[in-house]
């Protein structure tokens, strides 16, 4: 049986998995954002003029919701400083100028059989390897699977790679099936659960068919294939695709008992614990009009956006932007100098080609919006209510469900900007409730000190 | 490389990035590629000065919308081809016997007075074609109600002119006693007169099944709204309770088929939300059935139509669905909760 949600789109998948993972030469310089996850940003622990080994920690922060970065390459420390971030501003940065010998840095160990069967050790070395979610969350792993411990009884990882021209959960499927397996266990042993169920669209039949070929059974998983649909990886779609279980809105997904891990975290997992080694480099589908062919690149962390087109052939024509992730949810980079970091699956170089905005919209009220909406809303009428700066219907049309998936832009015939609308409209009230609240407490001091 | 790199300005784009190749105006050019087969049974049927009415009203509604826009210094835009559709359709809602400025008046006031004077596509609240062709009704009564003879029933009848199958229908003196030319066969496959776009069954079902297939528009209003008038028709029969001919007639005469498929299904003035559309089309059944019933008026489709426009509005506002993890026992446990809130308050 085929696995699926109600709503969503078809985009033109624009997919290359027949094109072989290929290795970025590392560049003579990589930046290290101390930011690379959500949560508390990193503080340095080099200083200009050290010696970093590849793996080793640059930056660490000791809050809960936090996860270390390490150095891609050996070489020396030749800047500390604000860099440009890929998803914008400049961000506290190590620079780090390679030495091109690749020195492995062995302060994780390979973790031994015992210690694989114990989630607290596990659950550390998440944290020690930085391991994030790398399907773009970035949330980390070692917050979320600690976090669901006692509530999540079912834990879903996500292969389903719904985004456009995105490969690199499925050759990493192709490429290393019982590796991945292994990972996946070790996720599911840190949950404290059962089974694990790993949800794949169906157009990576050829993975779907390999991985059960080596009997996930024996590793708690099981394969659940799932139709090929936009946005089958969000993660409440994946959720009820799985189990049937609806996410309440504004909750996590271990709210019904389930947590959701990306196809490339099991496998940071699984080099994290059986390789000791952190999260330093991983595969980027590079692609766009740009460029004019399809890379799967495994590239650095830290790799700048200019260098990775240059190592990827070129420009053939002027690239107008650069995507980070997939074209349906990424977002731009605006800076060539920016780096790659953890959660950067693909980077698409786009021209005007792939550009279908008009100048001037208007809405015909067709309703594909409503149509394609995975979460039921009514995007036509919380736009409406975005042009007329409408707070309270804003919120009465539940915008703060929208989790900007893009399949109603994606979707509209008259190039409405509904998600970019959206995205402003959740900024606007998150605001203005963190201004009501701070109102409301400045009123009630006053009160406490009559 | 990097001295070209200097000179490329980036664009921190909306999301998404990539977009959907149908817009608007393959959306139109849908429509237009569905009516099609009624354009060609019109001409079948009426001879050339269909097609030509057809042209003249496509062309009229493009150049009102054009001088509007030009005149009030708009964007033109008329490449959507919306006005096409528009003037398309009000032509077909015409006797093949319209004199040619017939249409040119009613896309004036389809384009301008509807349309444009609301702020142009998808502001307006009623049905541009079929509010043209009621100002031409309470302008040109017997203009509008001259029924040529079709092609297949020449010979058939005397005359020039003949009545539709539907005037028939609902005549007292006929009694609902059908002429054996207006056999249910003949009504379904267009050999009867009418309005150009009206009269054939098949070809209109041909678009609206290519319409469908193309997911331009939903099955929810045509369905809905034929489904009440066959359902009505057959329950509340003049001829007695489940009388399926005399639901079929009702069907197949007048203009249900064609309101239906093209002019209730009209983006602007139809329900967004998915309940809602299945609301309207019923409304728009309902209200049909009950003008040919007691009306002064032989054929409801038009006013029952421009009627439920008026409602859409508040049809969205009253269907709207739930979001997505919200359950119905969910909706019920907030509604106790506040009617308890209430009583607290009293």
């Amino acid at each position: 049986m085929i696995h699926t949600f109600k709503g969503g789109v078809h985009p033109n998948y624009m997919k290359a998995p027949q094109v072989p993972i290929s290795v970025v030469a590392p560049p003579a310089e990589v930046i290290i954002p101390m930011a690379q996850h959500i949560g508390a940003p990193c503080k340095p622990v080099v200083q200009v003029g050290d010696t970093v080994r590849m793996g080793q920690v640059v930056g660490d922060n000791p809050a809960p919701v936090s996860a270390p970065v390490h150095s891609s390459v050996s070489g020396k420390v030749v800047a500390v400083e604000p860099r440009p971030h890929p998803l914008g501003d400049t961000i506290m940065s190590v620079v780090i100028e390679n030495d091109f010998r690749d020195t492995p840095c062995d302060d994780l160990k390979p973790l031994t059989e015992e210690e694989m069967k114990d989630p607290d050790v596990i659950l550390k070395r998440m944290r020690d390897a930085g391991v994030v979610g790398m399907g773009g969350a970035m949330f980390p792993t070692h917050f979320k699977v600690r976090g669901g411990i006692g509530k999540v009884d079912k834990l879903i990882i996500n292969g389903a790679e719904c985004e456009p021209y995105l490969n690199g959960d499925h050759l990493t499927m192709l490429n290393f099936p019982e590796q991945l397996l292994k990972g996946i266990e070790l996720v599911r042993i840190a949950s404290h659960v059962e089974k694990a169920y790993y949800g794949i669209e169906v157009n990576k039949q050829d993975a779907i068919d390999l991985l059960n070929s080596l009997h996930p059974e024996q590793y708690g998983i099981e394969i659940v294939p799932e139709a090929v649909k936009y946005p089958q990886g969000g993660e409440k779609m994946q959720v009820f695709a799985v189990t049937g279980r609806r996410v309440k809105p504004g909750a996590l997904p271990s709210g019904v008992g389930c947590n959701v891990v990306s196809t490339r975290t099991c496998y940071a997992v699984y080099q994290a614990c059986y390789e000791g080694r952190p999260v330093i480099d991983r595969i980027v589908t590079v692609s766009g009009s740009a460029i004019g062919r399809s890379f799967n690149a495994l590239t650095r962390v830290g790799t700048p956006l200019g260098y990775l087109a240059e190592q990827c052939g070129g420009f053939v024509k002027t690239p107008r932007k650069i995507v980070l992730g997939g074209p349906m949810m990424g977002i731009c980079a605006t800076n060539f100098d920016a780096p790659t970091i953890k959660g950067i699956s693909g980077v698409l170089y786009f021209t005007e080609d792939e550009d279908k905005s008009v100048k001037d919209p208007h809405c015909i009220r067709c309703g594909k919006c409503i149509e394609v909406c995975p979460m039921n809303l009514e995007p036509i009428f919380m736009y409406m209510y975005y042009t007329k700066g409408d707070y309270e219907n804003l919120e009465k049309y539940h915008v703060m469900d929208c989790f900007e998936c893009g399949s109603c832009a994606y979707n509209c015939p008259a190039r409405m900007p509904l998600t970019h609308a959206f995205k402003t409209a959740k900024l606007m009230l998150q605001a203005k409730a963190a201004k009501e609240k701070a109102a409301a407490e400045a009123k009630a001091a006053k009160e406490a000190q009559k | 490389m990097s001295g070209q790199k200097e000179r490329i300005v980036l664009d921190a784009a909306f999301q998404p990035q990539v977009r959907t190749d149908r817009d608007t105006r393959r959306l139109m050019l849908d429509v237009i590629i569905a009516l099609i087969p009624t354009v060609i049974v019109a001409v079948l049927q009426f001879g050339v000065n269909a097609l030509f009415l057809c042209l003249i009203g496509a062309v009229s509604a493009v150049f009102w919308e054009a001088l509007y826009r030009f005149l009030f210094k708009k964007e033109s835009n008329i490449g959507d081809l919306s006005a096409v559709v528009t003037g398309l359709l009000l032509s077909l809602t015409l006797p093949a016997s319209a004199p040619w400025w017939i249409p040119v008046i009613g896309t004036m006031f389809a384009i301008v007075v509807v349309k444009q004077l609301y702020g142009g596509i998808g502001r307006n609240f009623l049905n541009p074609a079929l509010a043209g062709r009621a100002f031409l009704l309470a302008s040109y009564a017997t203009l509008m109600a001259t029924w040529n003879i079709p092609k297949a029933l020449s010979g058939t009848v005397d005359g020039v002119t003949m009545a539709t199958p539907l005037a028939s229908l609902y005549s007292t003196e006929a009694a609902g006693v059908m002429p054996a030319y207006f056999s249910v066969g003949r009504l379904f496959m267009g050999y009867i007169p009418g309005s150009m776009g009206e009269i054939s069954a098949l070809a209109i079902l041909i678009g609206a099944g290519y319409l469908i297939y193309r997911n331009v528009i939903s099955w929810r209003i045509p369905v809905s709204f034929i489904g009440a008038v066959a359902l009505i028709t057959l329950i509340f029969g003049k001829k007695g309770f489940g009388n399926g001919e005399w639901m079929l007639y009702n069907l197949f005469s007048g203009g249900v088929l064609f309101g239906a498929c093209f002019m209730a299904t009209d983006y602007a003035t139809s329900p967004v939300t998915l309940k809602g559309q299945l609301v309207f089309g019923a409304g728009c059944g309902l209200l049909t059935v009950l003008i040919r019933y007691f009306g002064g008026y032989p054929e409801g489709t038009t006013y029952a139509i421009l009627i439920m426009n008026l409602c859409t509005w508040a049809i969205d506002k009253g269907f709207r669905r739930h979001q997505f993890g919200v359950t119905k026992a969910d909706i019920v446990l907030q509604k106790a909760q506040e009617l308890a809130e209430k009583e607290a308050r009293r």
